[in-house]
């Protein structure tokens, strides 16, 4: 309604009625709609109504009308008609458009140039999108009675029983007053205050009359007087303590401040962020971990041990991730992620988002197939396709997982020399080099090299890049170190270049951890010169031989696979390196080979040393004394010298093939004449 | 807010994703779960005073 009536009182209720009933007759018009009604219609319609004629009925509805705002008068040929509409006084509607939107929107002042169409159309497909379940949280899944609940007994246990007593004097008595008498001494201690009969009966009336409108008349009688009287002087002196005053805060505080875990582990919250971190901290981490990753909308993503908001992680694009994969291939090596970006990003690192940045190029990388992390916790390193093996392909890795799987089987017995607890104090790991280790310049990750070297950064990390510095010579070695994973050991590959220049197979070399986290010392003790035929291995011939060798190093003379101590090492033969994963058969053919034959053509027999066993075990693979003593103890075919300790009888089956030709024996005997070796700066051939 | 209708790690993590937002800096877990701790105990704290 827009306008009020300005005419009689009279005038404005018949206005008034015509108005309610043009308004009925158009109720289901538009607000601004016009609704028509003739004065002819309105004076039949009304005059039965208001007992007049209908001549003196249309003339006083045409005076009311005519003067009310609400209504416009029309005359159309000889009918006189009234209009209004639901909003008040009837305006025409402007059917003027001002918007100029759909103009310009059609022919705009700038037109957009005419592209080639295939700037337009794009070829390329649109990505699939997948249907990712959607998570439920536990709480939803409570409440609609899916999961059963956790949290209902442990929050009865911890529900005080205090706040009860203070709500039954109150209820109980205005039930029935009589049977209060009773009641304070159920519940002594939260009733203190109002234990007296005689108050609570005189107190309790006003709290009755209110909810018991039978008798009134007793009602001002008992509220007035009564309450005020007793309720001061009487418990005042009976109970000094505030105890009112106490409950109160207690029973919301109480209930509301302990939450369980899925566990069922009860939180309070009370006791404060310290007390708590320090009781269930560690629970607590893995909980709160294990949602952050469950979390379907993926808000904090998280890489190595640092967390970080999934928006406010930068994007790299595919420029990006082809200017640093070129980068790491220029540099043929795995770079630090803190390189990367000062070279190719030139950020700062006193800025403020650095930290920020850096996650993300970390998470981004991750998530690359291209890329490979090989770092280690404190340095960040990032390998690409196109990088050159670390320590060649003589080895490869799953021949090499399977040749050191004995240390993930409970073979390992390297802690028995030195403890782990040591290795970490002391941060060196020192030990012998057997002739596998030396020739392929690989190191089982036994558990005191574990226990020296930084462990996976990433769950599914497989491998990590280190560098080994050698101080005697100012060298650097770029090392892999391959985790184990699943029922395959792990190893260290790269450093055949450093033991073939400078150590030979028994040589004592010394690991040792520096400030950076991926670097180390690789050291050993110098001597003077030692000439000596050793154990080597002719690659082209694939035979292995003694080669006359000048070497610098302290040497273990038992472990130096010698042909003065040990001539019949060059009889054992180069198997292939998947068939070197066969320990037993491995073993037997050592025995056969180094050992003593005791026994007839007929029924060969073999005696051998454990450590004899041991040396020639290690030359064709790696293995533990706790391997080998495993093995002879379940070999059918191994049987100890019961006169001699530590003398292992070797007895073949016997077979249906004939023995093998002297001749074979032979040119076994023979020396082999390795050819020169790779980098043999100090091989000297046969003469 | 009653701390019987925690749900730990789900309860409230708007409010450590807007902190550690605002932090501007990676986190660890302990850091998180220190800052998560104090969120949900101010909110229940401030409900029960």
């Amino acid at each position: 309604m827009t306008a009020a009536p300005t005419t009689s009182d009279a005038d404005q209720k018949l206005a008034d009625e015509i108005y309610q009933l043009m308004v009925a007759q158009g109720a289901l018009f538009a607000l601004d709609a016009p609704i028509r009604q003739s004065l002819t219609n309105l004076a039949e319609f009304l005059a039965p109504r208001y007992k007049r004629d209908q001549a003196a009925m249309a003339e006083a509805i045409d005076a009311a009308l005519s003067n009310d705002s609400r209504f416009t008068r029309e005359v159309v040929g000889d009918e006189v008609r009234f209009v209004t509409s639901r909003r008040g006084a009837y305006v025409a509607r402007d059917e003027v458009d001002t918007h100029s939107f759909k103009q310009r929107l059609h022919e705009p002042e700038n037109p957009l140039p005419i592209d080639d169409i295939s700037v337009v159309v794009s070829t390329s497909r649109p990505a699939i999108t997948t249907v990712e379940p959607v998570y439920i949280s536990d709480y939803w899944q409570i409440q609609a009675g899916l999961i059963p609940s956790q949290e209902e007994e442990p929050l009865h246990e911890e529900a005080p029983a205090a706040p009860e007593p203070v709500a039954e004097p109150v209820a109980e008595p205005a039930a029935a007053p009589v049977e209060l008498t009773p009641e304070p001494v159920v519940e002594p201690v939260a009733a203190a205050p109002e234990p007296e009969p005689v108050v609570a009966a005189e107190v309790v009336p006003p709290a009755e009359a209110e909810a018991a409108p039978i008798a009134p008349e007793p009602e001002p009688a008992a509220v007035e007087p009564v309450a005020p009287e007793p309720v001061v002087p009487e418990p005042a002196p009976a109970v000094v303590e505030p105890t009112p005053a106490k409950p109160a805060p207690a029973r919301p505080f109480e209930r509301s401040t302990i939450f369980t875990l899925p566990d069922g582990t009860p939180i309070d919250l009370r006791r404060g962020v310290p007390a708590l971190l320090e009781e269930y901290g560690e629970q607590l981490a893995a909980l709160l971990a294990e949602k952050i990753e469950q979390d379907p909308l993926r808000r904090i993503v998280s890489f190595g041990r640092k967390y970080f908001p999934e928006a406010a992680v930068a994007s790299l694009g595919k420029n990006d991730l082809r200017k640093i994969r070129d980068y790491i291939i220029e540099r043929n090596e795995p770079l630090l992620d803190t390189e990367l970006i000062a070279d190719l990003y030139y950020h700062n690192p006193n800025k403020s988002d650095y930290e920020g940045f850096r996650f993300s190029l970390n998470y981004r990388l991750h998530r690359e197939k291209d890329f490979e992390f090989v770092g280690v916790e404190g340095a960040y390193l990032w390998s690409t396709k196109g990088l050159p093996a670390v320590g060649g392909k003589r080895v490869k890795a799953a021949e090499m997982g399977q040749l050191t799987s004995f240390l993930v089987e409970g073979y390992d017995d390297s802690l028995e020399i030195q403890s782990a607890e040591s290795v970490r104090q002391s941060g060196s790991v020192t030990r012998l080099l057997s002739f596998f280790e030396w020739e392929y310049g690989v190191l089982p990750l036994d558990a005191t090299l574990a226990a020296l070297l930084p462990g996976p950064v990433l769950p599914e990390q497989r491998s990590a890049a280190l560098r080994f510095e050698s101080p005697q010579h100012y060298s650097s070695h770029l090392v892999e170190v391959r985790y184990p994973t699943g029922n395959r050991g792990g190893w260290l590959q790269g450093l055949e270049e450093f033991f073939h220049e400078h150590l030979v197979p028994g040589a004592m070399i010394t690991i040792t951890r520096t400030g950076e986290p991926n670097v180390f010392q690789i050291s050993y003790e110098e001597a003077g010169e030692t000439s000596d035929r050793i154990l080597t291995l002719d690659e082209k011939k694939n035979k292995l031989g003694f080669t006359n060798l000048t070497y610098y190093c302290v040497a273990d003379a038992d472990q130096v696979p010698s042909q003065s101590k040990y001539p019949r090492l060059n009889r054992l033969k180069s198997f292939p390196m998947g068939e070197r994963r066969k320990a037993e058969m491995i073993l037997e053919h050592v025995a056969q080979t180094m050992g003593e034959q005791i026994g007839t053509r007929s029924e060969p027999r073999y005696a051998i040393t454990m450590d004899d066993l041991l040396m020639g075990f290690n030359v064709l693979r790696p293995g533990s004394k706790a391997l080998l003593t495993h093995l002879l103890e379940h070999g059918e075919a191994f049987s100890p010298d019961e006169t001699t300790p530590g003398l292992f009888i070797y007895a073949p089956p016997p077979s249906d093939e004939e023995e093998e030709p002297e001749e074979e024996d032979e040119e076994l005997l023979e020396e082999v004449q390795p050819a020169r070796r790779r980098r043999g700066g100090r091989y000297d051939e046969d003469e | 807010m009653d701390a019987k209708l925690i749900t730990f790690g789900e309860t409230a993590m708007d409010r450590l994703v807007q902190w550690l937002r605002s932090n501007g800096e990676p986190k660890t877990i302990e850091e998180l779960l220190q800052q998560y701790l104090e969120i949900l105990s101010r909110s229940v704290m401030e409900e029960a005073e």
